[in-house]
């Protein structure tokens, strides 16, 4: 029943917990009241905060007295709620003494607004099991998009968690009752370990883990189940990596994973002519001269390019010295042009072109007056990622080859793709985040929105720093700002999102907090979390998420099950789910 | 010739008296359990004592009315609420104490006569609850006859209470039916001539008449903590009133308090003839020191530690609560008599 001896009000209340019952925080709970027409209003929260007390002593050593069974007292179990509905919208406070209850079945939806939602996904389960739904509108970029997950890495799981919700999406059934379930798509960039090299595996642990958690907390079916997903691991996925360093035969540079991984490139022209080279600076903003210099020559860069279509760049006025490395596979032909081959003949091109050319001057429409520190400052830059990005950006190819490796995020009968960067240098993960990206924006931008594409990248405060400027941020901001109306909707984690670029944050319809350190918790990124959550954030699992969407006004503690793919080679599950006896006799007989 | 010496009353001016009265007594005081005055130390309690009752009750004179009862008669009367409960412990610690029966009796004491029906005041408010008034006639037309019949009642149901949850103590030598198990303290005098035969225990917390000899006080000064005087048998000044009595210290009286400021009085029901001691009361006699040092207060929960005991004080409590708001309730009465005048006014 409702308090009456705290103040209960249309946006929060205590009740009292009857002898026998039980409440745990992130229950939920309904409340009817009537207002003095005999209207009914309800009241649909969430637990926040729950406690016991002695009541009918005033002293705190009282207490050895009621345990020695000198002083009666009784003990007072009240839990207060977050309203997060009030149906039909009156604003009058619940009365004392009206009863609450456990929301279940359609009060249940009530509660999380789901009778507002056309089209909802599972977002995880609540703590007594019940599934939260999660508005498909406020994802897809219908009516808002994004969502952005925050938490301390390693127990705050946030991939896992995107991963999860991914699953929900793609085969939870909200994409067939749309009749989109075949466009849309995810681009999901791995950027530790090889952890999602194995998401079209199934993992081996899952029967095991989910069987205990069901018969833990005694339901007659499991989380999956429950959640009406599939136990599978993902399916049509492709997955991509930067080719092993060393000229030659082009392999994944990936070490876990025979077979499957598709390296990809690409070619000197197409990064002259994509005007890619401003993605290999992280720091353009440095220096204004620098950004200058890095627009002049990616314009020269882009007209050297033309129209041709070959992998690789020629040039007319550059004749290498003989000592300038790699010069044997420098070669003149095609009328006295020198055709560049390779990302570092392209450094030494430019460095010959900014600071030798002209006995040190070098070629005057080229530098256009910028001084030599600057110009260096440069070169050195570009030799600095010269060891990354030559596996990467090449032009000893065959078109053939160029065409085969290219990467093709939207390639058909492919519904997820991972790009593999976790072992590039910050500077060529940037590279690389930036140029796909920017290359799906700009498709979108011609083809419009209609297939929505998901990308999951973590770590964004590497990617879109508070401070600075970067064309890689640039990226972000325009899918975080426009990509909603264009079908783009970034996943985005990181662990905190107090060093995040503020508007792609708060772009995000749904907010995701796992595990926070506590001292983050209260930085005000996070006020959309009421204060008993952020104290509360400290102190979750892995595995427990605080999901906030706009639907909701409060945030709601869910957990979800263990991945239903490997993320991790020992999880793949290779026996095809039989037991090593079965498998044996099969290659016995 | 000795210094003057002052020393405190422990228990606070603003309560009614203090512990110390220490008027003469003029009736009767005969040693009972032995002739030899000197203290007699705690026993530990027995095992077959399970239960422990503390009684208590409270009145409280609401309004005063005037009432005109329909058929021609009117008088002066009065709403009154009064409450009995008690705690039931165990005094060995094996169980949390509980509350038995604290619910509150409300009287519409009104002059005899009348023909009255019960008045039930509803609220405006429907989570609040009903109030109920019993009409009951008083002795007399005088102004304090609600008072006294609200009085009146209210003994009666503690001593029902008080003599119902305790064992029986028989009174001659060849009745020993029962053992003692449960033993019901009740807070102040036995108050009434009627003995009902249970093992009820008075406690008086304070000192008002001043029922030893000059020459028997200086034994309450030098009693310690736990231990007795000898039982005595005592009857009143009138004769009406005959009981067995003794002192108990709860604890050590503080060097700026007097003497005999941690002293409580206990008696029992006593026969007549002051020739038998139960030995029931004799058990309750030892074992009361042990029983009442546990159960007494300390000085910074109760002005009235030790005397005021730990349950009585949290009975009290709970008493008060069920009688309700004192202003409320007079508020409900006006609300009630102007609805009834036909007057809109808030409760």
């Amino acid at each position: 029943m409702v308090l009456g001896t705290e103040d209960a009000t249309p946006v929060s209340f205590w009740f009292s917990v009857l002898p026998g019952a039980s409440v745990q925080m992130d229950d939920l709970v309904a409340v009817q009241t009537r207002k003095p027409n005999g209207a009914p209003v309800h009241f649909y929260g969430i637990v926040d905060h729950v406690r016991t007390r002695h009541e009918g002593v005033s002293f705190d050593s009282d207490v050895q007295d009621v345990v020695a069974g000198l002083l009666p007292a009784s003990v007072s179990y009240a839990a207060r709620v977050l309203v997060t509905r009030v149906d039909p919208e009156d604003f009058i406070p619940p009365q004392p003494g009206d009863e609450v209850r456990h929301a279940t079945g359609e009060s249940l939806r009530l509660a999380l607004s789901a009778d507002k939602m056309d089209h909802a996904f599972a977002g995880g389960l609540l703590a007594d099991g019940q599934v939260l739904p999660v508005n498909y509108q406020f994802v897809n970029g219908e009516s808002g998009g994004h969502i952005n997950i925050s938490g301390i890495s390693g127990v705050a799981t946030k991939t896992s968690y995107a991963l999860f919700l991914l699953h929900s999406i793609f085969r939870g059934g909200v994409l067939n009752t749309r009749g989109e379930g075949h466009n849309t798509r995810a681009l999901i960039f791995n950027v530790k370990g090889e952890d999602l090299l194995f998401l079209d595996q199934p993992n081996r642990r899952v029967a095991e883990k989910e069987g205990g958690v069901q018969a833990r907390k005694g339901w007659g079916q499991g989380r999956y189940a429950r959640l009406g997903l599939p136990v599978e691991p993902f399916r049509d996925v492709q997955f991509l990596a930067p080719p092993k360093p060393g000229g030659g035969a082009i392999v994944p540079d990936v070490e876990q994973r025979a077979g499957g991984v598709v390296p990809f490139v690409f070619t000197l022209r197409e990064f002259a002519a994509g005007r890619m080279l401003p993605y290999v600076f992280s720091d353009a903003t440095s220096s204004l001269n620098l950004g200058f210099v890095i627009g002049n020559i990616e314009e020269k860069l882009a007209r050297l390019a033309g129209t041709d279509t070959a992998p690789y760049l020629t040039v007319e006025d550059w004749d290498p010295d003989q000592d300038v490395l790699l010069d044997e596979a420098v070669r003149f032909d095609e009328l006295g042009k020198t055709r560049l081959e390779t990302f570092s003949q392209l450094i030494a091109y430019l460095e010959y072109k900014l600071l030798e050319q002209n006995d040190g001057e070098g070629d005057p429409k080229w530098v256009l007056k910028q001084n030599q520190g600057t110009l260096r400052a440069f070169i050195r830059r570009l030799r600095g990622v010269q060891k990354h990005l030559s596996p990467l950006v090449r032009g000893d190819l065959s078109a053939q080859q160029a065409a085969q490796y290219r990467p093709d995020l939207l390639r058909k009968g492919i519904q997820t793709s991972v790009v593999d960067i976790h072992k590039l240098g910050a500077h060529a993960q940037g590279f690389v985040v930036g140029v796909l990206l920017r290359a799906l924006f700009e498709h979108k931008e011609k083809y419009g929105r209609q297939d929505t594409v998901f990308v999951v990248l973590d770590e964004l405060n590497k990617y879109a720093p508070r401070e600075g400027h970067s064309p890689i941020k640039d990226v972000l901001l325009d899918i975080a700002e426009r990509g909603r109306s264009l079908g783009i909707i970034l996943i985005g984690a990181q662990q905190t999102a107090s060093e995040v670029e503020r508007r792609i944050v708060s772009n995000a319809a749904i907010r995701v907090v796992g595990r926070l350190d506590l001292a983050e918790a209260e930085r005000p990124e996070y006020r959309f979390l009421p204060q008993s959550f952020r104290s509360r954030a400290g102190i979750l699992q892995p595995g427990t998420m605080l999901v906030s969407q706009p639907d909701v006004p409060n945030p709601v503690l869910v957990n979800y099950p263990f991945p239903a793919w490997a993320t991790r080679k020992d999880e793949v599950d290779d026996l095809g789910g039989r037991a090593a006896q079965d498998v044996a006799e099969d290659w016995l007989r | 010739m000795r210094p003057m010496r002052i020393r405190l009353d422990p228990w606070p001016v603003d309560i009614e008296s203090g512990q110390l009265g220490l008027a003469t007594f003029g009736g009767d005081l005969i040693d009972i359990e032995t002739p030899r005055w000197a203290a007699i130390g705690a026993r530990p309690l027995p095992a077959g004592l399970r239960t422990v009752y503390v009684v208590d009750g409270k009145r409280r004179m609401e309004s005063r009315v005037f009432v005109e009862d329909g058929h021609g008669g009117a008088g002066v009367g009065g709403f009154g609420a009064y409450v009995v409960g008690a705690v039931s412990l165990c005094p060995h610690g094996t169980r949390q104490a509980e509350l038995l029966s604290v619910r509150a009796g409300r009287l519409l004491a009104h002059a005899p006569d009348l023909r009255l029906d019960p008045c039930t005041l509803s609220p405006r408010h429907p989570h609040t609850g009903q109030l109920e008034y019993r009409p009951i006639p008083t002795d007399g037309p005088e102004p304090l006859a609600p008072l006294h019949k609200l009085q009146s009642v209210m003994l009666q149901e503690e001593q029902e209470l008080s003599h119902g949850l305790a064992s029986a103590v028989p009174f001659d030598e060849q009745d020993d039916r029962e053992a003692l198990s449960a033993l019901t303290l009740q807070d102040g005098t036995l108050r009434r001539a009627t003995n009902f035969g249970g093992a009820v225990v008075g406690y008086v917390k304070t000192m008002q008449t001043q029922y030893l000899p000059p020459d028997r006080v200086g034994l309450l000064g030098q009693l310690r903590p736990g231990e007795r005087t000898p039982i005595m048998h005592l009857t009143s000044e009138t004769g009406k009133t005959t009981r067995f009595t003794w002192y108990v210290r709860l604890c050590e009286a503080e060097f700026y308090q007097h003497p005999m400021s941690g002293v409580m009085r206990l008696e029992m029901y006593a026969p007549e003839e002051p020739d038998f001691l139960p030995p029931i009361v004799k058990e309750v006699a030892n074992l009361s020191g042990t029983l009442l040092c546990r159960l007494g207060s300390k000085a910074h929960k109760d002005a009235r530690a030790p005397q005021n005991l730990i349950p009585t004080a949290a009975l009290e409590h709970a008493m008060n609560r069920a009688m309700g708001s004192s202003d409320l309730v007079a508020r409900r009465i006006r609300a009630h008599i102007a609805t009834q005048l036909g007057r809109e006014v808030l409760a």
